[in-house]
């Protein structure tokens, strides 16, 4: 799934554009508040859904080579957060939707395919 | 007042040095709250309170050219003699001790010492005001270098000579609930290893457990010490911390279990997939942990194209 599937078919603001913005793969989702659920996964270059807005959550994507986060619930990311963002070269989005709207819509992309 | 007592010959090197290298312009407040000529001096209380200064320059319309000063000093003096409707120019101080922004601070220091007052305005080469120091600028310029230095000597202090085969070490300081700085250490670890082309997969599973346990010291312990170590063939890394202790150890290890609470939650902590997280990367994982003495976690990630010993 590209980057750009996830810009069309959510409602969302860029926040900041990370490494390799325009041709990003997302092979999949992973959705949690929690970082260490984040840390469980083992693939990588996965999209993180969350409605955490600290920087734990930059630091998390960078660990796990996760090019991408979306913020949920309308929520702004708290001051460090961008800079890390922008530091790691790591993609903030912010979409007004809560979560399982978010897998909803993007879960009914992937099924299709 | 007492003087600031670092501008001696006694001081260590590193101070006078310092004092010496910091430029007055590296000090200085930029923004500064200016009044013109004809503002009255009631005005100037006013900007006084609320601006929570003790000094305003009288300059022209852009704030460029300076003509006095009006300090508390000089608000007091009007209050009590029934003239605060005047304009300032009537009563502002003329006979103006003033800096030049290419100064060392020392200069600075020497004329706080010398003539009393609270605050100079900072001039640049073309006459033009620049700036203001006060001493609370001077203070926090100092302790902030200062802290650096002091930063740099404790990383020195506790780095230990290394052992034979050992390639690097590093010891990171990790304080309870330093959300601030949560995650720096493991950030360092990685960057390391980054200069030196480990493959991928290995480097995140180092980075992982070095996160989690990094994150444990934040948010379980007093407070302690993350070890990285590289070894030929082997990352080791350790977290050392002051207490609590874990009551049971096997119980801490299942997945899920946790006893963070709701705030520790709301940062994103708590899954209970910490410790599991941390053994399901590493090769070796032990914990050692006492309760009222403190807690040891040990992991090691042997190293790819080399069998462990
Ligand atoms: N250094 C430590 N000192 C004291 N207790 C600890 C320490 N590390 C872990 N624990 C205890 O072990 C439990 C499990 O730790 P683990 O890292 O697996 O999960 P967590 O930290 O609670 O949540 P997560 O890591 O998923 O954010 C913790 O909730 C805590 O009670
Ligand atoms: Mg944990």
């Amino acid at each position: 799934m590209k980057l750009e599937t996830v810009l069309q078919r959510i409602p969302c603001t860029i926040i900041v554009k990370g490494k390799g913005f325009d041709e990003l793969d997302l092979r999949s989702i992973v959705a949690s508040d929690l970082m260490s659920d984040v840390l469980t996964a083992v693939d990588d270059r996965f999209l993180i859904v969350t409605s955490l807005n600290s920087e734990q959550v930059i630091r998390t994507a960078d660990i796990v080579g996760a090019p991408a986060v979306l913020l949920v619930n309308g929520k702004q990311p708290q001051n460090g957060m961008v800079r890390l963002a922008e530091e790691f070269g790591i993609t903030l989005l912010s979409t007004p939707l809560p979560t399982y709207k978010v897998c909803y819509l993007l879960g009914c992309f992937l099924e299709s395919k | 007042m007492s003087t600031i007592p670092i501008n001696t010959q006694e001081s260590p090197p590193f101070l006078l040095d310092l004092i010496y290298r910091l430029k007055v312009k590296d000090v200085m407040t930029k923004e500064v709250i200016t009044a013109q000529r004809e503002t009255p001096l009631r005005q100037i209380q006013y900007i006084m309170k609320e601006k929570g200064i003790t000094g305003v320059p009288i300059t022209d319309d852009e704030g460029k050219r300076l003509f006095g000063i009006v300090s508390m000093d000089d608000i007091i003096r009007a209050l009590d003699g029934g003239y605060i409707q005047d304009p300032a120019e009537r009563w502002m101080s003329r006979n103006l001790i003033v800096l030049e922004d290419d100064m060392p601070l020392q200069f600075a220091i020497s004329y706080l010492d010398k003539f009393r007052y609270g605050r100079f305005p900072v001039l640049n080469k073309d006459r033009e005001l620049v700036g203001i120091i006060t001493s609370r600028d001077i203070i926090i310029a100092l302790l902030v270098e200062v802290n650096k230095e002091v930063e740099k000597l404790e990383q020195r202090i506790v780095q230990p000579p290394s052992k034979p085969g050992e390639e690097a070490r590093r010891i990171y300081h990790v304080r309870k609930y330093d959300f601030e700085n949560a995650g720096k250490a493991s950030a360092g670890i990685k960057k390391l290893l980054m200069e030196r082309n480990l493959d991928p997969k290995t480097l995140r599973r180092i980075s992982v457990a070095a996160y989690e346990l990094e994150m444990n010291l934040i948010v379980h312990s007093e407070g302690g010490t993350l070890t990285f170590r590289l070894e030929k063939d082997r990352v080791e890394i350790e977290a050392k911390d002051r207490g609590p202790g874990i009551p049971d150890v096997e119980q801490a290890m299942e997945e899920g279990f946790s006893t963070a609470n709701e705030w520790i939650r709301s940062l994103g902590f708590g899954a209970g997939m910490g410790l599991p997280n941390a053994k399901r990367v590493s090769n070796e994982f032990t914990i050692d942990s006492k309760v009222g003495e403190g807690t040891t976690v040990r992991a090691v990630i042997y190293l790819p194209g080399q069998s462990a010993s």
